[in-house]
């Protein structure tokens, strides 16, 4: 209601649970042979969609006088199993079919979508989207021509779709029984594990056509301890752009388990932390989450175009404290912010944002780079046909340093560390807030007593600036970020490194 | 404009799944056409129209329960959800208490509840155009706002089709329309984002372009020079939209799941004195014209008038039919949360609330996700108006407040006349006797 230009980041992703038998449709599709896995031509195969209606469609859309014109074609299957209160109570398969039509003119997007893939249903929507021109049309459309992404960033051995439901119960079950023989205080817990696959066909005026098929899995467990009439939860999740290997080469679903009641278990003994400005540091196990929110959004294009972003006017100088470098990659192998194409065709490269403390990049798609005279580089995102493409982030990493954890902890007196969030949010004018999960007190020079219901407040100026030490033991945070009312799938990465000062929330 | 095929279709589908071995089936099916226009610096950024559907279904083998939902609405697809889901369900953990909802006679008269404009519908595309360009022009000829992020006028026409295997079939169509705008003031380093957004059901009450320019930019430039204040614990004075954000974390702590699950501190608290005598929360979902009013819920319960905070005794819960039945309650119609949740109205003026603190915080906004229904913390970072002797004097930001919604319901001790139902969960603003301001 009152402002909806914020940005937030979600640790506890509120994606609607579920599963599939063999796998539902797909299996059946792929037992009759009717869509080979990377199909370029899956909407023509399964809907009759042609080249030639596709061209059509984009000539209709330009009819009005505009410049560009976009068909995102999208086919999706999510399935979910959720158990808690030890029993298997929920299961879902949802799918997602339909185009989104785009126009551009100049800075102006005219946009249309159906779920019905009839030529005359995509034509009244091409019509729609045209409307934001008015004129004649100029321009031609160029014959589409098939374009292949050298990238393979997704893990396609036994991927989640092909996996029975009894053996995706199973793995929940491992998880959840984990989690609560980890400790008889351990109440509560609800485990699930969500898998996607996402088929898209982008294609557009000047001819682009290329096509993507992503897979996306993530596991999910929150515990619950009590003792004493104190209940605290703990959360842990894993998964990215993998399959069934990722439970055996990376991380078990008893160990997911584990981690969410240890995290439960500590807090309860946590103490509320000690309000006011004081050194912090931030560890490596989630506060990329700080990175992402604080300084990545802020270099987004669209906002820096637009002059609504802080760094607008920052490009080319000096930023940060020069031990500070941050990049974005797309393209690191299955990590859960990863893709072979982003949702406007482009294929997507390494985007260096600052380096050694000096703004050099900002987080394109077409429409920005083409308005501020720079190169896409496949940061156009959507969650859905339904929207429309904008910058966004896909796994946001600040690069290792010199520094010690150890020597990090040592060179504060009194302060505080932050360990697991539950969120953060950022406006587009720097204002941050971070709800830290668990932290922990720092005094002389060693971590002591858990704090919980701590608040991270402040600017990304400010934390930019306050960087003081970055240790090398990167980790990754897995999260869903919202934008302009989108969600996407992320990560975000970073050392253990220490703040001079930041604001700390809490009671007095 | 009511598509009886789609009811037919829910029908056919229920049957369906019924011939093909569930117990118990539910079909919902959603269709709507959404029109927005985002307007920036005066010109068209962003023209959006489409018609979409979406289709829910439940199924019920034996106490097992499996889901699905698809846009795809070819027969073969929908046939094969029903089919695998089925199939899906005998895999699940049986639970006696799961299923649809006893049957319960629809009484409402849905003209009555008036949540369907025509005027919407006529409404011209170039009219809403013109509607969101006047307040961004508003706002931009006003020198203290720095920037506009632009303004949006939107509107949403749409049905609902809901039929189970109980024998509900029910449909209703629904109108809403918004328009706003956010802002940017404040010097370079210490910049300030604000808006204001209006929405109604109807286009009447629908705040003008020049009310909602004057809102945004009255909010944002209030704030100019926000500076941080020493930690402290002071009396905190919630803004109506603030009291309304409070009041979404109660509607999270009293939904039945999280009760049932004991991941909320109400949990077992049925008859206990929790808030001061002067709170009242009410859950109405058939109060005419509000946001959150529709004749039945998701599961085809129909809504209505649910006392959940009586003079800070807390009475119910927020429940849908397998919460209820988990507490050995009474499904509220809350299958999709909070109807029209609100504070009720007290008999201060907002002008009295102010004058009665000596110092303390004026809360206007807030940003960051710091709230944990399990305990009932709260830990936020806060924007507001620094109150001394009963006056407003500088505005505030950079700060965190923090609590617990416990201390805080017992803590409110002045209650607002200004209670509004625009947004689906309101209320007016309440003073609370003590919070922890956290700054320098």
């Amino acid at each position: 209601m009152v402002d909806n230009r914020r940005r937030d980041f979600l640790r506890k992703s509120s994606v609607g649970l579920v599963a599939t038998l063999t796998s539902g449709l797909w299996f059946d599709m792929l037992a009759k042979g009717i869509v080979p896995p990377h199909s370029t031509t899956f909407f023509e195969e399964r809907f009759g969609v042609s080249r030639e209606d596709m061209k059509k469609i984009l000539e209709t859309a330009l009819s009005k006088g505009g410049e560009f014109s976009e068909l995102f074609f999208e086919y999706r299957i999510n399935n979910s199993v959720q158990m808690e209160e030890d029993l298997i109570k929920d299961s879902s398969e949802n799918i997602t079919l339909g185009v989104g039509i785009r126009v551009l003119k100049g800075a102006q997007t005219g946009y249309g979508y159906t779920d019905d893939l009839s030529f005359e249903k995509m034509k009244q929507t091409a019509l729609t989207a045209a409307a934001i021109a008015a004129g004649n049309s100029k321009v031609s459309i160029a014959d589409l021509t098939q374009k292949t992404s050298g990238l393979k960033v997704y893990d396609l051995n036994l991927p989640m779709n092909e996996v029975k439901l009894d053996s995706k119960v199973d793995l929940v079950k491992q998880a959840y029984m984990a989690a609560q023989a980890y400790d008889k205080r351990i109440t509560k817990v609800q485990a699930s594990l969500v898998d996607e696959l996402q088929y898209v066909t982008i294609v557009n005026s000047e001819g682009l056509f290329i096509a993507d098929a992503r897979p996306q899995m993530r596991m999910f467990v929150s515990s619950t301890a009590e003792e004493n009439n104190i209940r605290n939860t703990g959360f842990k999740s894993a998964g990215g752009r993998v399959g069934l290997n990722f439970f055996i080469t990376t991380e078990t679903p008893q160990s997911i388990g584990k981690k969410a009641s240890e995290e439960a278990i500590t807090l309860l003994a946590a103490v509320n932390p000690v309000a006011g400005e004081q050194p912090v540091v931030l560890g490596s196990r989630q506060s990329g989450v700080m990175i992402h929110e604080a300084v990545g959004h802020s270099l987004e294009a669209d906002g820096n175009r637009k002059k609504t972003s802080i760094m607008w006017d920052k490009f080319g100088t000096q930023v940060a404290n020069p031990i500070v470098t941050i990049y974005d990659d797309p393209t690191i192998p299955f990590y859960r912010g990863s893709y072979n194409v982003d949702d406007e065709g482009t294929i997507p490269q390494k985007k260096m944002l600052i380096e050694n403390g000096k703004l050099v990049g900002y987080l394109q798609d077409r429409l920005s780079a083409k308005l501020m005279n720079m190169e896409p580089d496949g940061h156009g995102r959507r969650q859905t046909y339904k929207n429309n493409p904008i910058p966004r982030m896909a796994n946001t990493v600040l690069a290792p340093g010199n520094a010690s954890v150890e020597e990090i902890i040592r060179s504060v007196k009194k302060g505080f560390y932050a360990e697991t969030y539950q969120g953060g949010q950022v406006s587009d004018s720097g204002k941050f807030t971070f709800s830290v999960n668990m932290g922990y007190l720092i005094e002389d020079g060693k971590i002591t007593r858990p704090v919980k219901n701590a608040t991270l407040i402040g600017t990304n100026v400010q934390i930019l600036n306050e960087i003081e030490l970055i240790a090398h033991d990167t980790a990754f945070f897995l999260g869903t970020c919202g934008k302009d009312g989108q969600s996407a799938a992320v990560t975000a990465g970073t050392p253990t490194l220490k703040l001079r000062q930041m604001t700390v929330g809490g009671r007095k | 404009m009511k598509d009886q095929n789609l009811l037919q279709l829910a029908e056919e589908l229920v049957g369906f799944g019924k011939k093909n071995g569930a117990s118990q089936v539910e079909v919902s099916i959603n269709q709507g056409t959404n029109f927005s226009v985002d307007i920036l610096q005066g010109e068209i950024e962003k023209l959006t129209e489409a018609v979409s559907k979406g289709l829910g279904l439940r199924i019920f083998v034996e106490g097992k329960v499996a889901r699905a939902s698809s846009s795809d609405f070819s027969k073969d697809t929908l046939q094969k959800l029903v089919t695998n889901a089925i199939l899906r369900a005998k895999l699940s953990s049986a639970d006696p208490l799961a299923g649809l909802p006893e049957k319960e006679p629809l009484t409402v008269d849905v003209t009555a509840l008036k949540i369907y404009d025509p005027a919407i519908l006529e409404m011209a595309p170039e009219k809403k155009i013109r509607a969101a360009k006047k307040t961004e022009a508003i706002c931009l000829a006003d020198h203290r706002v720095k920037k506009t992020f632009g303004s949006t006028f939107s509107t949403y026409i749409g049905e609902r089709y809901l039929s189970n295997s109980n024998g509900f079939s029910g449909s209703f169509k629904r109108t809403s329309c918004s328009c706003g705008v956010s802002l940017q003031a404040g010097e370079e380093s210490n910049l300030f984002d604000e808006g204001w957004y209006d929405s109604s059901v109807n286009l009447e009450g629908l705040e003008s372009a020049e009310t909602i320019a004057k809102k945004a930019i009255h909010r944002v430039t209030r704030l100019i020079g926000g500076k941080k204040v020493e930690s402290q614990n002071v009396p905190v004075v919630f803004e109506p939209p603030m009291t309304a954000e409070i009041l979404g974390f109660f509607s999270t702590c009293v939904g039945g799941n999280n009760v049932y699950l004991k991941q909320s501190f109400l949990a077992g608290k049925i008859g206990e004195k929790i808030g001061n005598e002067l709170v009242t929360i009410i859950d109405d979902g058939l109060k005419a014209g509000a946001p959150g009013t529709e004749p039945f819920d998701g599961e085809g319960v129909p809504l209505r008038r649910t006392v959940v905070m009586e003079n800070g005794i807390l009475r119910n819960y927020l429940l849908d039919t397998y919460a209820a039945r988990k507490l050995s309650m009474k499904s509220t119609g809350n299958s999709g949360g909070p109807n029209n949740l609100y504070l009720s109205a007290g008999s201060s003026t907002p002008e009295q609330i102010i004058k009665s603190v000596d110092k303390g915080l004026f809360l206007t906004g807030t940003i960051g996700f710091g709230q944990v229904p399990t305990t009932g913390d709260i830990s936020r970072g806060a924007f507001g108006i620094w109150i001394e002797k009963g006056e407003l004097t500088y505005p505030v930001a950079e700060i965190t407040i923090s609590g617990n919604l416990a201390q805080l319901l017992q803590g409110i001790q002045m209650v607002g006349n200004d209670l509004q139902f625009k947004d689906s969960i309101t209320g007016p603003t309440i003073k609370v006797a003590e919070m922890t301001v956290g700054g320098k």
